[in-house]
């Protein structure tokens, strides 16, 4: 029993350690500037929003943060119906050549962003999409799709194929059955990916970097680095920015917990 | 949709229906760029001028002399030695004193868990501020009678890689926990009973049951964090840009700023093409231990 409460102990000071960070940030933000000479463990004695109001307004945080909603939401919505029509191909459909097609999407799971990023930024110059929301999402929807892909096939395969025969018996078409047989059952995975690919698309830096230099199109990741390589010394705005980018997703992550664990082990590869 | 049902055409396009839209965007924005970075890797171009010439294995033969290459190759693997050894070996620790409480074990585990979720732009926002002279880190060290530790963890080389790790692996041993936890749910129960009845502790029934049980396990966690961390580029641009001098520098930032920043695009593609090689690699090893797995 004594051993059990030590364990509890232990981990309980392991959970306060991992989540500090995030605490001290939360104070920093909230504190006026004369009580930074303070330890940063204290608690802000003097609570203030007006660093998250600079930031918001002055600091172009809000155009921000729309842009990347815009962005994460049309990805997670244009991924799930893409990458469910293609699994849905891929289990219930009879065509030659199906073998290679799952080796293609198979071959997507193993190329690293990183390393195609230069002739990617090419191609989306040479079409245009610089600079666009629009040159973003393609790149994210092809960079991600394979994963989902692979999600909604496992999760197809479970469907039992007397469902799909029995609607094919009574005239349905496929897309039909897609839609009114297949996806009503796959919620979970619709909401697996939802999640995951939003998480994604609100993240990462590295594509929104490149693709959109002018101020007016970036996200919240740019437009924290940016902040951060002008505004060094605002640690107080810097910590507001930071929080202001971690909040819609830990708000996600705190409701939809079981999803997200369940997500981000089968899509671990990407 | 105006085709009969039944004819063979209708049969024959619906499979391309269902397919185009993910193909399409596939091909051109996933294939095609890694078709191109192999290509490009032969050549001199700069990544503007309309003049490109095939150099054959030129870029290569760079790489090979190279000491920055060389540089920020061992320094990749460095960084992912140390956060291998934190997923893997802490995260596996982490999880098994989890498996073992029922009570908070949740709260717990949200704690832990939570910090994967966060960007890395700003996890690296968090830690460049924390890692800073006067920062938290240097100042709790002060705190605790630790203040002879206390030093620039960013600015200084022989520690920068090392402190850059370490905020990497707090932001994703998370992911490990998780998988280690569901590998843990699958031991049989009974083996622990045994171990108790044969008399052997905690530590004891750790290193002889969960351990050799957790092995295939281990082995996707490992190559998963292996993975992972060669593909990193956030973190460490948004803090150090590889500094200071080089003592940061990793493969991808490298490969950025000779591509992306000094108009070196071949040599960039060919960087990119030992990226895609190496992470190639070890993904299909992760894919060949999952699939025995699943067996």
């Amino acid at each position: 029993m004594v051993a059990r409460y030590a364990l509890i102990f232990v981990l309980g000071i392991i959970a306060i350690l991992m989540v500090s960070p995030l605490i001290l940030t939360v104070f920093t933000s909230l504190k006026p500037t004369t009580e930074l000479v303070n330890p940063a463990w204290y608690p802000p004695l003097d609570v203030t929003i007006d660093h998250y109001i600079r930031v918001w307004t002055e600091g172009g945080f809000n155009r921000y943060f729309f842009n990347t909603l815009l962005i994460s939401i049309v990805d997670a919505a244009v991924m799930i119906v893409i990458a469910s029509m293609a699994a849905y191909a891929l289990v219930f459909l009879k065509f030659r050549g199906k073998i290679w097609i799952q080796i293609l999407f198979l071959i997507g799971l193993m190329i690293p962003v990183t390393a195609i990023i230069l002739p990617l930024y090419s191609i989306i110059r040479s079409i245009g999409l610089v600079n666009t929301h629009l040159g973003v999402i393609l790149a994210d929807l092809a960079l991600a799709v394979s994963v989902f892909v692979f999600m909604f096939t496992s999760y197809f395969v479970g469907i039992p194929k007397a469902l799909h025969e029995a609607a094919r018996i009574d005239g349905a078409t496929e897309f039909q059955i897609y839609r009114r047989v297949v996806m009503p059952i796959a919620v979970p995975a619709v909401v697996t990916t939802a999640l995951l690919e939003f998480l994604w698309s609100w993240n990462d830096l590295l594509l929104r970097l490149l693709l959109l230099p002018r101020d007016e199109m970036r996200t919240l990741s740019v437009g924290l680095l940016n902040f951060q390589g002008t505004m060094t010394r605002d640690v107080t705005g810097l910590s507001a920015g930071t929080i202001i980018m971690a909040v819609p997703v830990v708000v996600l992550f705190l409701f939809f917990q079981r999803h997200f664990v369940r997500g981000m082990t089968q899509g671990a590869v990407k | 949709m105006f085709l009969d049902p039944e004819s063979k055409l209708y049969k024959q396009l619906t499979p391309v229906f269902f397919l185009l839209p993910a193909i399409a965007i596939y091909m051109v924005f996933a294939i095609y760029p890694t078709i191109s970075v192999i290509e490009y890797s032969f050549t001199d171009w700069n990544g503007i001028s309309p003049e490109r010439n095939y150099i054959g294995l030129a870029n290569y033969e760079r790489l090979f002399s190279d000491r920055i290459f060389w540089e920020a190759f061992r320094n990749t693997f460095v960084w992912s030695g140390v956060i291998i050894v934190i997923n893997v070996g802490i995260g596996l620790v982490l999880a098994a004193m989890l498996a073992r409480v029922w009570r908070a074990r949740l709260i717990i585990q949200t704690a832990i868990v939570l910090p994967v979720v966060i960007s890395p732009m700003a996890v690296a926002t968090i830690w460049r501020w924390m890692y800073q002279p006067t920062g938290v880190v240097n100042q709790v060290l002060e705190a605790i009678g630790l203040g002879g530790f206390a030093t620039p963890w960013l600015g200084s080389p022989d520690v920068v890689l090392y402190a850059l790790a370490f905020a990497h692996s707090w932001s994703t041993i998370g992911l490990s926990v998780i998988i280690f936890l569901a590998g843990l749910q699958a031991v049989d129960e009974d083996l622990y009973e045994a171990a108790r009845v044969d008399g052997a502790n905690a530590l004891q029934s750790f290193r002889f049951v969960t351990l050799p049980a957790l092995r295939p396990v281990t082995a996707v966690v490992f190559i998963l964090t292996l993975t992972q961390s060669f593909k990193v580029f956030d973190i460490v641009w948004a803090t150090t840009q590889g500094g200071p001098i080089r003592f940061s520098e990793i493969l991808s930032t490298y490969m950025y700023k000779r591509g992306a920043l000094e108009n070196e695009y071949g040599y960039g593609a060919a960087i990119g093409v030992s990226l895609l090689v190496i992470v190639s690699l070890a993904t299909l090893i992760y894919m060949q231990i999952q699939n025995r797995e699943e067996r």
